[in-house]
């Protein structure tokens, strides 16, 4: 793993930061539960820094440096030269020297969530840059989209299907895509959320805490 | 044999535009100028790849790269560096290559390059180490790089990063960024074939394409590093 020096210590002998990768299509809520996430984890004593991929503005990264719930200095923006596929996974090399960068300023930071600019189901990080990372899709792009298999979706560590408040209006039946998404995935983790209301996210964070900084 | 095959291969894996050094991030003014006006077709992508091959990267970064290459020790190195730094008169500019430099200096370290790894703890203990020239010095050392295919791989990673760029901003089409290449194949080859002399001092003069790497941060939409 990156965070591993040659001679097998731990890098600057502390333990490095954990890298969590979230991905999915445009606009299913990436960004969303990004904010969510936050102060979340930050209630739990969670040290945290953010990396954005914006694909062409800085939106994303002004939005969260902007939003009051984090230092704006640990968040940083990466550019992907309009390919956010090979900024996290076939070159993942700015956004590791960026989570490196965050880890030198902020000594005890223990997680960073890197978000993916907005791309399709074909989506995945490479191992090198993300020790876990989760796949957000919304039940607006269509019920569909788990039985589709893109590698996004089958891959991830997590799938989360985000904007659950919208399923009676799009006519989607939440349960069966539940249990699709499960079926797709061989069972493994499948959560729902709701990112405008703050639903579900306790989850998400549960999670994180198991999986990724092993607190019990 | 016409060519050393082995060195033939290293050359291709190293100078391909799919190296993963963050190359495709950079677009060294190609997208500021087009959001100018100043770039929208093929002829025009040629005259500032030729800029910045002629005016830029010849009297400057190869320069540097030269000398970093043959500097005795890391701390001959990082002067070089310093070199770099005050000789790069844009923010962006510094900043971008600093950026390149350090991701391509990570790269090595993981690939476990000795002198990248000694080279990397000086660049971690000071902000303004880390250019591109001098990293690529570095690396092709730790490659087993001549200088003159360490020169090679720089003025063409150079290149094909410009012309990949343009064909991603949708300014050519991937038979006229073959062209591109074709015509800057040429050009690089000629720069090439004249060694500077050990006192030359680096110096670049490229005004529109530095003004539209500066202007990068002041512009809404941008997808680029520089
Ligand atoms: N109803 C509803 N809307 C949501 C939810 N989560 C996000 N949204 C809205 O969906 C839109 C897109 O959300 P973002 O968080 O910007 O999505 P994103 O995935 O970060 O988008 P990109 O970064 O552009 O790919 C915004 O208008 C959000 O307010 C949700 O759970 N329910
Ligand atoms: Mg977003």
């Amino acid at each position: 793993m990156n965070r591993l020096s040659l001679n097998g210590t731990i890098a600057n002998s502390r333990i490095a930061a954990a890298r969590v990768g979230i991905g999915g299509p445009v606009g299913s809520g990436k960004t969303a539960l990004v904010e969510r996430l936050i102060p979340a984890l930050l209630k739990r004593g969670v040290d945290l820094a953010v990396i954005t991929n914006d694909l062409v503005t800085a939106e994303d990264a002004e939005r969260i440096r902007r939003s009051g719930l984090i230092d704006p200095a640990r968040v940083s923006a990466v550019e992907a030269g309009a390919c956010p596929h090979t900024v996290i996974r076939e070159d993942p090399t700015l956004n590791i020297e960026a989570a490196d960068e965050l880890e030198r300023r902020f000594p005890g930071v223990e997680l960073i969530l890197l978000e993916s600019g907005g791309d399709n189901l074909a989506s995945t990080f490479s191992r090198d840059l993300t020790d876990f990372w989760m796949f957000v899709i919304d039940v607006a792009g269509g019920d569909d989209i788990p039985r589709k298999r893109g590698p996004g979706v089958i891959r991830a560590d997590l799938l989360v299907i985000n904007k659950v408040d919208l399923a009676p209006h799009v006519g989607v039946d939440l349960a069966r895509m539940h249990q699709e998404a499960l079926g797709v995935r061989d069972n493994r983790p499948v959560l729902l959320t709701d990112c405008r209301r703050g639903e579900g996210i306790d989850t998400v964070v549960d999670l994180l805490e198991r999986e990724v900084l092993f607190r019990t | 044999m016409l060519f050393d095959r082995l060195q033939a291969l290293a050359l291709l894996q190293l100078g391909d535009s799919a190296y993963p050094a963050g190359g495709f991030a950079f677009s060294w003014g190609i997208e500021g100028l087009a959001a100018d006006g100043m770039l929208a077709n093929r002829n025009e992508l040629d005259r500032v790849i030729a800029d910045q091959l002629t005016r830029r990267w010849a009297t400057m970064d190869r320069i540097l790269l030269r000398k970093a290459f043959r500097a005795r020790n890391c701390k001959a190195i990082a002067e070089v560096d310093r070199l770099t730094e005050a000789g790069t008169p844009s923010a962006e500019m510094r900043d971008g290559s600093r950026r390149a430099g350090r991701a391509l200096l990570g790269v090595w370290v993981k690939l476990e390059g000795p002198l990248s790894i000694a080279y990397r703890d000086q660049v971690s203990a000071d902000a303004r180490l880390g250019h591109l020239p001098i990293a690529q010095a570095v690396v092709g050392r730790d490659a087993g790089f001549s200088l003159d295919a360490a020169e090679l791989v720089s003025g063409w990673t150079l290149v094909t990063g410009l012309v990949s760029a343009a064909v991603r901003l949708g300014i050519i089409g991937h038979i006229e960024a073959q062209q591109s290449q074709a015509a800057a194949r040429g050009l690089l080859g000629e720069l090439l074939a004249d060694t500077p002399g050990a006192d030359a001092l680096p110096a670049s003069f490229t005004p529109f394409i530095d003004i539209a790497v500066s202007r990068g941060p002041l512009r809404h939409v941008r997808m680029f590093t520089t």
